[in-house]
């Protein structure tokens, strides 16, 4: 289950390259914010038919819901602006390197700490061996 | 300015972390189609506004370019999907890993053969000794994250499981 859950995560990931090549090339011929919002105006259209067809019907409301846990939508669209904004200067790999980096050192930290809710996961040596693997990674595509 | 961009999209990459985060326990409660879409309406809601105020007057529309530029949410929403499902059960640090090493790989691809109309920049030795570097940093990070739920004294696959 894991390791179905994990191959399914890495095509994620590569989603998101895909998507942060096309939001470049397309942010400079409409503007960035306008291709931003083309990701959300679709993606908000798909989501509301997925919602409305396969959503459970007894799920709670979002309004009964603490409203720091509905933040979500205003980080996205930070991330999706600086896709936009920084490929066409920096490049796919660079401006990838760059969010890597950052994914990396919070993921651990939110782990570490149990941040937003998510279940506290202490860090071992393993995980510091993996982080510096990361950063030697980042260093190579950096010098290339 | 590439050094401001570089700050900038490490940042980006900090939110989207969070992102994970936060979704991944509202997922769990709301259900995940819900949680999506509240991600993305907000999402195009903040947008909308920031186009009102700060866009600039541009001389294409959306309407104008070639339709496969605009499917980029075709890869979003899944990912969010994906992230709801997984950053429960594998971590939040496990799951980031994986996305990077599809993120990687693939933006390896787009750059090597300049897909999606992107400058082309070819595969090298140290491209490819980073690879490695991922998959090792991979490996360390799960094998981890797995003991930590089997020497836990619950059993593994409900310890994580969404409440």
């Amino acid at each position: 289950m894991q390791a179905l859950l994990l191959v399914l995560v890495i095509a994620g990931g590569m989603g998101l390259s895909i998507e942060a090549g096309l939001l470049g090339p397309l942010g400079q011929q409409v503007g960035d914010l306008w291709a931003t919002f083309s990701i959300f105006g679709v993606g908000a259209a798909l989501t509301f038919l997925l919602m409305l067809f396969f959503s459970p019907r007894n799920a709670p409301s979002l309004f009964a819901q603490p409203g720091w846990q509905l933040t979500g939508g205003i980080l996205g669209a930070g991330y999706v602006i600086v896709l936009t904004l920084a490929t066409p200067v920096i490049g796919v790999a660079m401006t990838m390197i760059g969010i890597l980096a950052g994914q990396v050192f919070k993921s651990l930290i939110i782990d570490h700490f149990g941040l937003f809710g998510t279940p506290h996961r202490k860090i071992d040596a393993r995980r510091v061996y993996a982080l510096i693997f990361i950063i030697i990674a980042l260093a190579l595509v950096a010098m290339s | 300015m590439s050094l401001i961009m570089i700050i900038l999209a490490v940042a980006g990459g900090a939110l989207l972390s969070i992102q994970a985060a936060i979704n991944g326990q509202l997922g769990s409660k709301v259900g995940i189609f819900r949680s999506a879409f509240l991600t993305f309406s907000v999402g195009a809601l903040v947008t909308a506004l920031l186009i009102v105020f700060f866009e600039p007057k541009q001389t294409l529309t959306l309407f104008d370019v070639p339709k496969w530029q605009l499917i980029g949410a075709l890869f979003g929403v899944p990912y969010i999907v994906i992230m709801v499902l997984a950053v429960q059960r594998i971590g939040t640090a496990v799951a980031t890993v994986a996305v990077i090493f599809g993120q990687l790989t693939m933006s390896m691809l787009i750059d090597n053969f300049g897909w999606l109309n992107n400058p082309a920049i070819p595969f090298s030795p140290t491209r490819l000794a980073a690879v490695v570097c991922l998959g090792i940093a991979l490996y360390f990070i799960y094998s981890g994250s797995v003991s930590a739920n089997t020497t836990g004294e619950t059993d593994g696959s409900t310890a994580n499981a969404p409440r």
